[in-house]
């Protein structure tokens, strides 16, 4: 099956910053694709040239089969208001009502709700909006034009905690009755840690991770427990975020574990705790929670 | 065709800018005119507030892309849609107000210049024809001036500050080179002569080729826009 969004080799160079080195990967039709990375990894130039906004240096990209760049046919199946989006100087309700003229899918009703949730002025003008505010308005547009590649840049950006977990509702939701390929681009890995079926993680222009979300989940476990029987337990395997007090260490296991393990944990008294993706994709990043050596690390991205 | 009647009418949401500014500027440049000449007796006085008009529509040609482009290519539209549509637009308000130009100057050519002998929608061998000339070369004037105003926006768009020095020196320069290309072999009395030879229609002809080559140099660069 052709992927829906399939990006070979793709570069972008501005002047002496690689912003996006050498990318290549697929994304898959009906799924949410988490696209995850400090700020400046990449993540919105590589949502800028899918969407067409902006060029590649070098590099193919395909989008429903096609290269979406001045493609009409394309252009309109793909919707992507970013972060830093620049609105013309119009009201909100009149943002929605352009946003409804390109949308074949548009929903006007979902919409509607959306705006009532978010408590958007819809007769305020988009200039005068704070900065959530325009978050949200972002989303509204996103959501509701229901395109078929669904792209999502930073859209937690100046949300409150109620209206994330509300953004969050409302995608799967509206995810699960109309399936299509959604694109989340964010630094906030907890907040859509639930809703991810797939992590792309960027650093410095480039892949660091590309895997369905449950196998990342499923690629380590925290080991807690006597100092003798953690040794034990993890010899020959890899490890890292070693943290020992007194005689108890507790270290994570950067390896799957099948039942015999659980089994061995149990009779020695080991406690077996999942590792949250954000830890995962911190360390897979090389960041703050990494303390392994390259070989380790190598465990956890494969 | 539909997605350029739909950018056309996504243009038109700020109509403020279409519509409102240029005829707002032209009544207040109208105005003023009108009191320069009672309060001071100016009476042949041929001022030229009619100009405000075509700059107005340069202003908004310039200022169109920097907010409705992004936006627009955000809602999945091509810049070739966008270009086009906005083009569509700009050729129907500058027809529409070429029509209203052409009526207002029949006015006041029958009012004997508002009453007053004031000359403000007549300028001498420019617009001074039958009605539907001064309709042709206001039409075609006004979206000379929105299409020049609008690849110095998108030039600015592309490559910001830089970009724009670069354009008006190049402009400098290309007519630099005209001037010295038509010194080089004595061209001037032949082209004084065309000048001086040209009618009011081949003067709108010579606007109408300025024109197309202002849209095919818009057209170019916002290819080469990223947002």
């Amino acid at each position: 099956m052709t992927p829906t969004v399939s990006l070979s080799g793709l570069t972008r160079r501005y002047r002496d910053q690689l912003a996006l080195d050498d990318i290549s990967l697929d994304i898959e039709d009906a799924a949410i694709t988490g696209l995850l990375g400090r700020n400046g990894a990449g993540k919105t130039t590589l949502m800028r040239i899918v969407a067409a906004q902006e060029f590649a240096t070098a590099g193919r990209v395909r989008v429903l089969g096609a290269s979406p760049v001045e493609n009409d046919a394309i252009l309109r199946r793909i919707v992507l208001v970013r972060e830093d989006q620049v609105f013309p100087d119009v009201k909100v309700r009149d943002a929605l009502r352009l946003a409804s003229w390109f949308y074949p899918n548009w929903s006007a009703e979902l919409a509607a709700t959306l705006v009532a949730e978010s408590e958007l002025p819809a007769n305020r003008s988009v200039g005068a909006l704070s900065r959530g505010m325009r978050t949200a308005l972002g989303n509204v547009i996103g959501l509701a034009a229901r395109a078929e590649v669904t792209l999502f840049d930073e859209p937690y950006a100046g949300l409150d905690s109620e209206a994330r977990q509300s953004f969050n509702d409302r995608l799967l939701a509206d995810y699960t009755e109309h399936p299509r390929t959604v694109v989340l681009s964010t630094h906030l890995i907890d907040e859509v840690a639930d809703l991810l079926e797939r992590v792309v993680l960027l650093d410095h222009g480039r892949i660091m991770l590309a895997a369905a979300a449950d196998e990342i989940r499923g690629s380590a476990a925290r080991v807690s427990g006597s100092t003798l029987a953690v040794e034990r337990f993890v010899a020959g395997r890899p490890t890292w975020d070693r943290r020992s007090i007194v005689s108890q260490t507790s270290v994570v296991l950067a390896a799957q574990l099948d039942e015999a393990d659980r089994a061995s944990a149990r009779a020695q008294r080991l406690s077996l705790e999942p590792v949250s993706l954000q830890q995962l994709i911190v360390h897979a990043a090389g960041g703050p929670a990494a303390q392994s050596t390259d070989e380790t690390r190598g465990g956890t991205l494969a | 065709m539909s997605t350029w009647i739909k950018v056309a009418r996504y243009q038109m949401v700020q109509r403020f800018n279409y519509v409102t500014l240029p005829w707002a500027a032209l009544a207040l440049l109208f105005a003023a005119q009108l009191a320069v000449i009672t309060m001071l007796g100016m009476h042949d006085a041929r001022l030229t507030g009619l100009v405000s008009i075509y700059a107005v529509f340069f202003i908004v040609g310039v200022s169109t892309v920097a907010r409705s482009l992004p936006f627009g290519l955000a809602l999945g539209l091509s810049r070739r849609s966008y270009y086009l549509g906005t083009v569509l637009l700009a050729l129907t308000l500058t027809a529409l107000d070429g029509l209203l130009l052409a009526g207002l100057q029949e006015i006041e050519r029958a009012t004997g210049g508002w009453g007053l002998g004031m000359f403000f929608f007549r300028v001498e061998y420019v617009l001074d024809g039958p009605w539907f000339l001064t309709w042709l070369t206001s039409f075609v004037a006004l979206t000379l001036a929105f299409v020049y105003g609008l690849w110095w926006g998108l030039v600015y768009l592309r490559w910001r500050r830089m970009g724009r020095r670069v354009f008006l020196v190049a402009q400098i320069l290309a007519l630099l080179a005209v001037g010295l290309t038509a010194d080089r072999f004595a061209a001037w009395p032949n082209i004084g002569r065309f000048f001086t030879d040209l009618t009011a229609l081949g003067l709108t002809g010579v606007l109408a080729a300025a024109t197309a080559a202002l849209l095919v140099g818009g057209y170019a660069t916002i290819r080469r826009v990223a947002v």
